[in-house]
């Protein structure tokens, strides 16, 4: 493969060897910044122990090579030996652009990495383009709790790194059969003994089916006025297939758990069908909603933020519209279209 | 076993209320007037953490903050709420940082009291309410070569005579225990220890206490090169209120009524989506 | 553990209790100012306008201090609007004599005054500690208040003498027996008011301002406050117009009142609308008032405890005056303490000094003359709304009498007044007037 001028890195993310499909989202946004870079080639990087097959997973999403260190030390996410690792193939190959999943492990490891390379490194982007002029990648963010969105450049430091929240971005389509890729490979440099931290534990959390990759979410805000009201929307989300959210007033209420919560502060969600029941739509939680296909809204407020973003505005009493919904949702037997 | 006096460095950021936020329409800046400053809610409760670890081995906390002059307010208030010691890292120099020039100017000044004192743990919140990258505490971790713990909501054990604690780090999937070396870095969420009304004692100290005001060049030298908007690779290109989706169709449920305007909902649905 | 001991405690760091801290402090008295707001001047609201006799007298240099006391614009012209509901007869009076400097009194604004004035009282010397709130007392085996319990942990504060100034609220009074009430109705006011911003040049324009050192009072009675007795007032500030109005919490209730729609239909009265149309709600606020009138006024001191200020009811509200009040009696306070200090008795018998004091002083003396005013307003409600829109009338009839002859427009003024009340009714009120106003 000819060696390229500009690379442009995905960090591939795993555990237990299962791909977080975040990477799949980068490896999609890297191949359209590919097309406005001169001689760009898409490339994965894979840390863990044993993950190798992970590797044509990327390349079926469009990752032309993967950067490989595998080592028992990488078992598992800490961020020592995997930001060690991850700088030093940096520093070797020299990508002009880095893109990392703002999971809970990429937000740990991006800071670090950026550190280690002195680069700059743009947090939790919700766009990224190549500007035209200056053939850099601008990433834009907000801040601010989501008040004021920023675009940032990184002028001359490379990589050019960012981190992009799960669900941002859309997930490419993979190719249909295994696709041929080249597998580079590099040692960890680094023994368990200078790691310094050790997992003893693992506790999983009770909670139910994630927020983030869900078709159909059903929300409520303050308007529902009691974890009650939140019961009329889980009859709703379940004639729907769905799952129910919140926003955050009525998070800080105690109405519902913080996992629950959409929106800038909780998750950023792009389902088909978004139902927002009593919510008025604060800035940061319509940014955090605003990439759903479908919004339809709920609130007894004509002037509710909300309806600016809304497909649909119903301006009626959440407590007579939402059980009118599921009534018609479920006696019909057209269905909504939603899963396709 | 004798509990041997602990120093416990906290990193702390003044922001402005992000829930009282207003931008000016036109130049798409932030409307500071009116707008109070705060201490950054995370570090409110990561110094609470180190109080109350100092109220049980013993020793002191330090509180450190890169900002500008009115930042020795939020200082007083760490005071107020059990710090005994507070650094402001303040000169004109140090503007514009980005994430990589702050974490080396609060790196190089941990290094600084790490030599007078030695640290056994750095606590820094999880993320400051007004960046929101999270960015610096990773930074400082890495600059000084000691582990980070993200996320900790919980120390389980903390041994300082021993140079190892348990810390409970949450993830998305659950929480890992995790056991780490002294020092360490910890980011921190709010459920790492509940914030308790200050002592009286506490209030009239601060009120009384001067903090430190170090320089870019006094009594630590900082590398130029390396600080304010020489030292920072990114910039704001450009800023402005987020775009937004257009809005569709808004029916009063009282003209036709809740059952017909259902209806109309969701036929719209179906015509949007099945297009779609 | 060492106990928390001091010279003197005041409890609230408003008008009254930073006069007395000051006044303490500058003697030489280790001196503790405990204010239960994030910030001194943060639970404080008025009209208002301050006077600057009264801060002259805790701190003659007032004005040279730097920073200089943030004032927003003098008083150079001020009076009376009777409002009818269309219409309004104005008394203002306007004086070369006013633009003096300092002037006599200044249209401010609390948050920023109240903290620019504890700042001073912590430059004589005084520990202002904020964010605590007074709970209760620390009696010794006689009885006699030792100290506060405040509510934070190891809270408890010792100090042989607490100037006692919490302001309207006055749950401490009311714990040591010296206050009888808990904020009747009938004898405390409801004030709402706005703070409405606007640039400086229209302000100027729209009230006739010749730049930024002259500034109008006006207090308005009458429709802003549907004929009911209370008052309203437009302030002129810098870069903002003070707009409220008040009335006792007693009428609210029997009327079936919400404060702010009194406030919205005050603002959007003809005369009043033009004046603040196009500007920004700033601050909207409301805060109660004492008017328990002279015979009603909670003891004013104890063992070991001087009342000043809002907590012992020292407001004349028919003169817009209460900071001055707070202020004097505060530095009164102040001062006698400092003489029990050196007497070494703090005693309520010494103490009692403190009452002739006030005795001797415009606070008392006004308090008293107007003892009736209450009473009065109470016993003709219809005082204000009859007087005042037979004003607006008769200046209607007089002053649009072209073509008629003079004498029948007189006739119709005095039928007019008539019509309203009967002429034994007016005599009887003017006679009950004039009881209420002490003459």
């Amino acid at each position: 493969m000819s060696d390229t001028k500009n690379r442009i890195w995905v960090f591939i993310e795993q555990e237990n060897g299962v791909a977080h499909p975040v990477s799949w989202e980068l490896l999609g946004a890297a191949q359209k910044l590919a097309h406005d870079l001169p001689d760009a080639s898409v490339e994965g990087v894979l840390l863990g122990q044993n993950v190798r097959g992970i590797a044509d997973e990327a390349f079926r999403y469009g990752a032309s090579r993967v950067y490989l260190i595998d080592d028992p030390a990488l078992a598992y996410y800490r961020n020592r030996p995997y930001s060690f690792g991850i700088s030093n193939v940096v520093k070797k190959y020299a990508p002009n652009i880095f893109l990392v999943g703002a999971t809970s492990l990429g937000r740990d490891l991006a800071s670090s990495i950026a550190t280690r390379v002195r680069t700059g490194l743009t947090a939790d982007c919700t766009e990224l383009a190549i500007d035209k002029e200056k053939k850099i990648l601008a990433a834009t963010r907000p801040t601010f709790g989501g008040n004021l969105m920023a675009t940032i450049l990184c002028k001359t430091a490379r990589p050019q790194m960012t981190t992009v929240r799960p669900r941002v971005l859309p997930t490419p389509k993979p190719a249909d059969g295994p696709v041929a890729g080249e597998v580079t490979s590099e040692p960890l440099g680094m023994t368990e003994a200078e790691v310094g931290t050790v997992l003893l534990n693992f506790i999983p959390s009770e909670e139910e089916e994630s927020i983030e990759y869900a078709d159909v979410v059903v929300a409520g805000g303050r308007g529902m006025g009691s974890p009650k009201g939140f019961g009329l929307l889980k009859e709703l989300a379940d004639a729907l297939g769905g799952v129910v959210g919140a926003s955050r007033p009525a998070v800080d209420a105690g109405w519902i758990s913080y996992a629950h919560q959409v929106g800038q502060t909780g998750k950023t969600i792009r389902p088909k069908l978004y139902i927002a029941a009593g919510i008025s739509g604060a800035i940061q939680h319509r940014v955090g909603v605003s990439g759903s296909d479908f919004i339809l809204a709920i609130n007894n407020d004509p002037n509710a933020p909300i309806f600016g973003i809304a497909d649909f505005g119903i301006v009626g009493d959440v407590f007579q519209v939402v059980p009118e919904l599921t009534k018609q949702i479920a006696a019909g037997d057209q269905p909504l279209a939603t899963s396709n | 076993m004798a509990d041997r006096p602990i120093h416990i460095v906290v990193a702390i950021k003044q922001v402005p209320d992000t829930s009282n936020v207003r931008i000016n329409p036109q130049t798409g800046t932030l409307i500071r007037e009116g707008v109070p400053a705060i201490l950054n809610p995370y570090e409110v409760h990561a110094l609470e953490l180190a109080v109350r670890l100092k109220e049980q081995h013993g020793g002191k906390v330090t509180v450190i903050t890169m900002g500008p002059p009115a930042a020795v307010e939020a200082l007083r208030e760490c005071v107020e709420q059990g710090a005994d010691r507070g650094i402001l890292v303040s000169d004109r120099k140090f503007a514009a940082a980005d994430t990589l020039a702050t974490s080396y100017v609060v790196a190089t000044a941990i290094e600084a009291i790490h030599k007078e004192d030695p640290v056994d743990l750095l606590l820094f919140g999880k993320q400051a309410i007004d960046g929101d990258t999270a960015q610096v505490g990773p930074g400082v971790a890495t600059r000084l070569n000691v582990p980070l713990i993200t996320y900790a909501v919980k120390v389980e054990k903390f041994d300082p005579e021993n140079r190892t604690a348990i810390i409970h780090r949450k993830v998305e999937r659950g929480v890992e225990i995790l056991q780490t070396t002294l020092p360490a870095l910890l980011t921190v969420e709010k459920e790492i220890a509940e914030v308790q009304r200050a002592p009286l004692p506490n209030i009239i100290r601060a009120a009384q206490y001067q903090p430190e005001m170090w320089t870019a060049s006094a009594p630590v030298a900082f590398d130029v090169a390396q600080i304010g908007i020489k030292g920072s690779p990114t910039i704001v290109g450009s800023a402005g209120t987020p775009p937004l989706k257009k809005a569709g169709a808004k029916v009063t449920a009282s003209e036709k009524g809740v059952a017909e305007t259902v209806k109309m909902a969701l036929a719209e649905v179906r015509r949007v989506k099945g297009e779609g | 553990m060492t106990k928390l001991t001091f010279d003197a405690i005041v409890v609230g760091a408003g008008p009254a209790g930073t006069s007395a801290a000051i006044t303490m402090a500058k003697s030489g008295l280790k001196v503790i100012l405990i204010e239960r707001g994030r910030f001194a001047g943060s639970k404080n609201l008025f009209g208002g306008v301050l006077y600057t006799e009264a801060i002259k007298e805790v701190l003659p240099d007032f004005a040279k201090r730097i920073p200089s006391p943030p004032f927003e614009r003098p008083v150079t012209e001020q009076g009376y609007w009777l409002l009818s509901p269309d219409s309004v007869v104005r008394f203002m009076h306007k004086s070369e004599s006013y633009k003096k400097e300092p002037a006599d009194a200044y249209i401010s604004l609390r948050a920023k005054f109240d903290e620019w004035y504890a700042a001073q009282a912590v430059a004589a010397g005084a520990l202002l500690i904020t964010k605590t709130t007074v709970t209760d007392f620390i009696k010794d085996e006689k009885g006699r208040v030792v100290g506060v319990q405040t509510d934070r942990p190891e809270g408890d504060v010792y100090a042989p003498i607490v100037v006692l100034s919490e302001g309207v609220n006055n749950l401490l009074a009311q714990k040591l027996g010296l206050a009888k009430m808990d904020l009747p109705p009938r004898l405390v006011a409801l004030s709402v008011k706005e703070v409405i911003g606007l640039p400086q040049p229209q302000i100027e324009q729209r009230f006739g301002l010749n730049g930024v050192k002259e500034g109008v009072a006006i207090d308005i009675f009458g429709d802003a406050t549907l004929g009911l007795p209370g008052t309203a007032f437009i302030y002129t500030g810098k870069t903002s117009i003070s707009i409220g109005m008040g009335l006792l919490l007693e009428e609210f209730v029997q009327h079936n009142l919400h404060p702010h729609e009194v406030l919205a239909r005050f603002k959007s009265h003809p005369v009043v609308k033009p004046l603040i149309q196009g500007g920004e709600s700033l601050e909207y606020g409301a805060h109660l008032i004492p008017e328990y009138g002279y015979d009603r006024m909670p003891k004013l001191f104890a063992d070991g405890v001087l009342v000043a200020g809002d907590a012992g009811g020292m407001v004349d509200a028919l003169h817009r005056e209460g900071t001055n009040l707070a202020m004097t009696a505060g530095r009164m306070a102040g001062e006698t303490a400092i003489e029990a200090h050196k007497q070494n008795d703090f005693s309520a018998k010494f103490l009692r000094e403190y009452r002739r004091k006030l005795d001797d002083s415009f606070v008392m003396k006004d308090l008293k003359q107007y003892r009736r005013m209450t009473d009065f307003l109470d016993e003709t409600p219809h005082f204000m709304k009859t007087y005042i829109d037979f004003a607006n009338d008769a200046a209607m009839r007089y002053f649009n009498a072209h073509g008629l002859p003079k004498r029948d427009m007189e006739k119709g003024i005095v039928k007019s007044l008539g019509q309203r009340r009967n002429f034994m009714g007016v005599a009887k009120d003017m006679m009950k007037l004039m009881r209420g106003m002490g003459i």
